[in-house]
């Protein structure tokens, strides 16, 4: 596997090579910006340096990672712990199909005010946004991963009287991971928009409740720097999941790659 | 050891009902080798199929060892066709034989040892740590008769194992079974579409007719109990069964069916 890769630098350039050359383009176009909206982003990377790296950062930055945190963590348990019996029982999707047709298409956003009546404002409001709106795809994406579980593995297992809990451990929960994976995928950006519009509403901290603050206060190039800063995030968290991935589901890009290979 | 009483399986369907088997009954004595051949189409997976309590008959009876069987036996071990579909693709060969052992409440050191002695006795050295999917179609199937082999069955069931591995990896295959066979005194019924394959390993060739299945005849394979590739099918007596059983296989396709009893 390790001649298949191609030599590192080369690798490393490829991927650095457009966003340097928009960063690049954006720095010329913006340099002598008059524009109070468009600063020059000479001036935003100043403020994001000022900004983001001082002690006062932390108070926002945390409290926004923690939400997401718990919000996206409890979307994946639940997503799953609901998945794997759902996928495995026709009469029990039959039974809940409709309603969960129904609640996926409610956009999170919209229950924020909601939320709010029922659970206030604090961080319980913003975690069940979270959740709420990250569910849906670890859900679907773990039933449709346990409907295709192999069906002469499915014999096999019953064959040596493998028992319910093992089943689980060896069988389903595994059979059914690169299509869990997929869904945990799809919800990481949702967690992330979810975290940062929860936070605009009625919040005391946060990175979107900052954004919120620049806006209102018309401090442009920290607004922009805020931008910035969950772009970042993004591709942060979105590293740390594919290096999990890599290593959870190493066995399964080996197998992908040796059919491929014929 | 092993008795099928008058096994009838009707799949029912909303649009129509099919008899796949209507009247199958045949003993195994303990320690024999028999096959269980016929054309596509003839209900030999779904025999076997019931016969390891994988699918519920529509009546008759499966004994094994004097217990009617009604779910999968602890002493009954199954290979399947597809091997490549029957091994877990995320354990490695170790944990893959390994794993129906663990819940024979045996412990470690037992448990490591016969997984070890299936896997030499497969003729398999070496590839413990690597996954299904980094070995050859051969060696796959290896590892799937090894995972048998370590569950210490009474019976072996196999479904058509050679099927989908090339001519020279089913001749040293086919040899393997013998072998094991010999070495463990195990009870095997195996299933095949291969008329060669049934005589060069059967004690009793069992020939199935077209469905709905009835048994057409239960032949007697007299060959010596030493067998080899080159030795064996060349002998008169090979060519003679071989022929009998093919001829009995034309008639099950052209629907010819025995006089009911």
């Amino acid at each position: 596997m390790k001649a298949l890769l191609p030599p590192r630098p080369r690798r490393i350039a490829v991927a650095f090579g457009l966003p340097a050359a928009l960063i690049a383009g954006w720095w010329i176009t913006s340099a002598d910006s008059q524009s109070f909206y468009f600063p020059p982003l000479q001036t935003i990377l100043h403020t994001f340096g000022k900004l983001w790296f001082s002690s006062k950062a932390l108070p926002n930055i945390v409290p926004s990672l923690w939400r997401f945190s718990v919000g996206y963590l409890a979307a994946a348990f639940l997503g799953i712990a609901i998945g794997v019996p759902v996928g495995a029982s026709r009469n029990l999707r039959n039974v809940l199909e409709p309603v969960l047709e129904f609640l996926r298409a409610i956009p999170p956003p919209v229950l924020v005010p909601v939320l709010i009546l029922f659970t206030g404002i604090g961080n319980e409001m913003k975690a069940l946004v979270i959740v709420f709106g990250c569910i849906w795809p670890v859900l679907l994406n773990t039933v449709a991963g346990v409907r295709s579980l192999d069906e002469v593995l499915a014999e096999t297992v019953r064959s040596y009287r493998i028992g319910r809990l093992s089943r689980l451990q060896h069988f389903v929960l595994p059979g059914a991971s690169p299509q869990i994976f997929t869904g945990l995928r799809q919800a990481l950006p949702i967690g992330i928009i979810l975290m940062v519009v929860s936070e605009m509403f009625a919040a005391s901290d946060g990175i979107g409740f900052s954004l919120v603050q620049y806006q209102r206060t018309f401090a442009i190039p920290e607004m922009w720097s805020g931008i910035i800063l969950l772009g970042i995030i993004g591709i942060v968290l979105s590293l740390i999941f594919r290096a999990i991935e890599a290593r959870l589901l190493g066995w399964y890009h080996g197998l992908r790659q040796s059919q491929r290979a014929g | 050891m092993l008795e099928v009483k008058s096994l009838r399986k009707v799949y029912e369907d909303t649009s129509r009902t099919v008899e796949a088997i209507r009247d199958v009954s045949f003993s195994v004595g303990q320690g024999q080798l028999v096959c269980i051949v016929g054309p596509s189409g003839a209900g030999k997976t779904t025999l076997l199929k019931c016969i390891a309590g994988l699918l519920a008959p529509s009546s008759g009876d499966i004994i094994l060892e004097g217990q009617r069987v009604v779910e999968p036996p602890p002493a009954m071990a199954v290979v399947f066709q597809e091997y490549g579909r029957s091994l877990f693709p995320w354990m490695s060969v170790h944990d893959n034989v390994a794993l129906p052992l663990k819940h024979k409440k045996i412990d470690t050191a037992r448990r490591e040892a016969l997984v070890r002695n299936a896997l030499s006795a497969v003729d398999l050295k070496g590839v413990e740590a690597a996954y299904p999917w980094q070995l050859s179609g051969g060696m796959q199937q290896r590892v799937a008769i090894a995972r048998a082999v370590a569950y210490e069955p009474h019976v072996l069931l196999m479904d058509e194992p050679f099927a989908a591995v090339d001519a020279q990896t089913r001749a040293d295959l086919e040899d393997l079974i013998r072998v094991l066979w010999h070495r463990l005194r195990v009870t095997v019924l195996f299933v095949t579409h291969d008329i060669d394959e049934s005589v060069y390993l059967g004690q009793r060739v069992l020939v199935m007719s077209h469905a709905p299945t009835v048994i057409m005849e239960d032949v007697e394979i007299d060959l010596p109990d030493e067998r080899t590739q080159l030795e064996t099918r060349s002998m008169n007596r090979f060519g003679e069964l071989r022929k009998h059983i093919y001829s009995k296989i034309q008639l099950a396709k052209q629907g010819w069916r025995p006089p009911s009893e």
